[in-house]
């Protein structure tokens, strides 16, 4: 754990300016606005809680870590001309904390066009394969499990229970095409293939109806559903798929953020539970109520210690009401393990650290605890730090660990 | 001198004018609305066979390396151009890899050849009219490249297009037939000071000699000439015993 101090705390900074000796920039394209801005500002939040303490008790290595924050929405093109400015800026030592898969597929062939400033990914939030295979793979290095290893668990679990009609709903993007992939890869071992398929635009709100979707399920009969989403959506999904007789498990992979869907579906119902009976959602990252992990215990203390705000200074493409904070979640705990880890590969880089040194530092990392159960290992090969898929189901108003998918779902 | 009009000596003269000059016009119109119809048309479906040859091409890549999210992203892009309604992409034993529909793929295109790249027409219920061309993967042994224009928007182009031809004809047709209309009358300006001046005559006036019809060295001042000294030597018998 980092000790405490009186330093004044890291926060988010937009402007471009020359390179500080006293500080260290990851550069940040996310959703800070939008209806996927929970995902992006609670990342962002699990990251500064680490940071705020780290700086607090004057950083690594005597240099404080800042984040320069910009706004894509979840949006391809904003998160283009956000890379091709985060890689213009001297300043920026890496880029950090990217979230999602249409932003981070397009911003990669960026990542490849500036690859002699050797900038690299760190960490970002999409378990796609685009930045874990050739030709931009080796422009990044992942830290989450991917959505290939979220889906095989959750099909290979639900074929062990009989529910062998798996239907998929997902995004009509990049994203969810990765994990339909996944679905489809992991059905194939099985003997089976995709029982339906409905689909739904990014960017699509709460409000919106899925009754179409639904019906297409539907008429499928299948045993179970596999959504490939965000939160706003998968939650408008898990919705109507009860308030229209499709009872059966629907699951959701970690990206779609699961305790802003659990906020909607529960906001402002005489039985909170009424649509949730039937989530199981697939983690990267241990339950944050796993006391016995040192990581969850620290990212506890440091949530309850700094509770870092969503950021104030950055230039959202589209505004909208004051994001409402949660004390704890999956993604702030991913946000949090990201920035431990990024810290450590920083510090190995010693006193004057040179982007030309990230690559190596990074493969140094072998067998490294980093306190969530599960060691974290790099190299040439192996650009992907933890392999561990956790799952969760709805328990009062929380997500909590599944212990046994028969007895839940059979 | 009092201004007289000749009416029905040039009426007919004004009609062949407006007749042919119609003629000209609808014919143009009509040989142009085939033209511009067919050509963008025809402009039209090379382009969507270009836009799937393109995808098809750089496919190829995409596809051995089981990357669909990339695939996905790919397409993603180029629906974004204008009259591209839809794509999708369909293996070599025709299951669909990557697709844009929202919210599920049509049961017409589900049930179709996935093979075929042929031009078809389609009509999709709840999304419109479409005109589809399709492109072969490395010949079609990894698949097929399909995508669906807008064939509203093509309609709506040729509309366009066809409208602003036919707002150009309809002001030539009217500066046109006012130049006729103005330049019949400027014509038919000296017939007229001719018929006023013999009606002047009959009416036993006699001319003066400074009528402006009379300076005129063209055949109306001939005319007039003549008239005048007609009516002279008509005068003269009367006075003679």
């Amino acid at each position: 754990m980092v000790p405490g101090a009186g330093v004044s705390p890291a926060r988010g900074r937009n402007a471009s300016r020359p390179p500080q000796d006293d500080e260290i920039v990851l550069g940040v394209s996310a959703a800070f606005s939008g209806p996927s801005r929970g995902l992006g500002t609670e990342l962002y939040r699990g990251s500064m809680a680490y940071f705020n303490q780290l700086n607090e008790n004057g950083g690594v290595n005597g240099r404080r870590i800042v984040m320069k924050l910009l706004d894509d929405g979840y949006q391809p093109d904003p998160c283009v001309a956000n890379t091709i400015e985060l890689m213009q800026d001297e300043s920026v030592f890496l880029l950090f904390n990217y979230v999602g898969t249409p932003t981070v597929t397009r911003a990669l062939p960026v990542l490849k066009t500036f690859r002699d400033q050797q900038v690299f990914l760190f960490f970002p939030f999409t378990g796609a394969e685009p930045q874990r295979e050739p030709p931009y793979g080796e422009f990044a290095f992942n830290l989450r499990a991917s959505y290939r290893q979220e889906t095989a668990g959750l099909v290979d679990n639900f074929v062990r229970i009989g529910r062998r009609r798996i239907a998929v709903f997902y995004q009509n993007d990049a994203y969810g095409r990765s994990g339909w992939a996944g679905v489809r890869e992991a059905l194939a071992r099985h003997g089976e293939t995709i029982a339906g398929e409905a689909t739904y635009t990014r960017g699509t709100q709460f409000s919106a109806s899925m009754r179409g979707q639904v019906e297409i399920l539907l008429e499928r009969s299948p045993d179970a559903v596999i959504c490939i989403g965000a939160y706003a959506a998968c939650g408008a999904f898990a919705r109507d798929a009860v308030d229209l007789g499709l009872h059966i498990p629907v699951a959701n992979v970690s990206f779609v953020g699961s305790e802003n869907m659990l906020q909607l579906l529960q906001e402002g119902r005489a039985d909170p539970n009424s649509h949730t009976r039937w989530l199981v959602n697939s983690q990267v990252v241990p339950s944050y109520e796993d006391t016995s992990l040192p990581a969850v215990r620290e990212y506890r203390e440091m949530m309850a210690l700094h509770d870092p705000p969503p950021p104030d200074n950055v230039a959202r493409i589209t505004e909208g009401e004051p994001y409402e904070t949660f004390p704890q979640s999956f993604v702030s705990l991913e946000g949090f393990v990201n920035a431990k880890l990024i810290t450590e590969i920083i510090r190995r880089m010693g006193d004057d650290p040179q982007r030309s040194g990230i690559e190596e530092a990074v493969f140094a990392v072998r067998n490294y605890d980093l306190g969530v159960g599960e060691r974290v290992s790099f190299g040439p090969e192996r650009r992907q730090g933890l392999q561990r898929v956790y799952y969760t189901v709805v328990e009062g108003d929380r997500f909590v660990p599944l212990e046994d998918w028969e007895a839940k779902f059979s | 001198m009092s201004r007289m009009r000749v009416h029905k000596l040039f009426r007919k003269t004004r009609f062949f004018f407006f007749a042919l000059f119609g003629l000209i016009v609808i014919s143009v119109s009509v040989l142009s609305i085939t033209t511009v119809s067919r050509e963008l048309s025809d402009e039209y479906e090379s382009n969507s066979r270009s836009i799937a040859q393109n995808i098809a091409d750089s496919s190829v890549d995409i596809l051995l390396n089981r990357n669909l999210a990339t695939l996905q992203s790919l397409i993603d892009q180029f629906v974004q151009i204008e009259s591209i309604r839809y794509i999708y992409i369909t293996s070599e034993t025709g299951e669909f890899l990557a697709h844009t529909f929202v919210p599920g793929i049509p049961d017409e295109i589900l049930a179709s050849d996935a093979s075929s790249t042929a031009t078809v027409e389609r009509s999709l219920p709840g999304l419109g009219d479409f005109i589809e061309v399709g492109a072969p993967i490395l010949s079609g042994v990894a698949g097929t490249v399909h995508v669906g224009m807008d064939l509203e928007l093509l309609g709506l182009k040729i509309q366009r297009a066809i409208g602003a031809q036919m707002a150009l004809f309809g002001i030539i047709f009217v500066i046109g037939s006012l130049l006729t209309f103005w330049f019949v009358n400027l014509a038919s300006q000296p017939l007229a000071d001719l018929l006023a001046f013999a009606v002047r005559m009959a009416g036993g006036e006699s001319a003066t000699g400074d009528e402006p019809v009379l300076s005129r060295d063209d055949e109306a001042g001939e005319l007039a000439r003549l008239f005048m000294h007609v009516n002279r030597r008509a005068a003269g018998a009367d006075r003679e015993p």
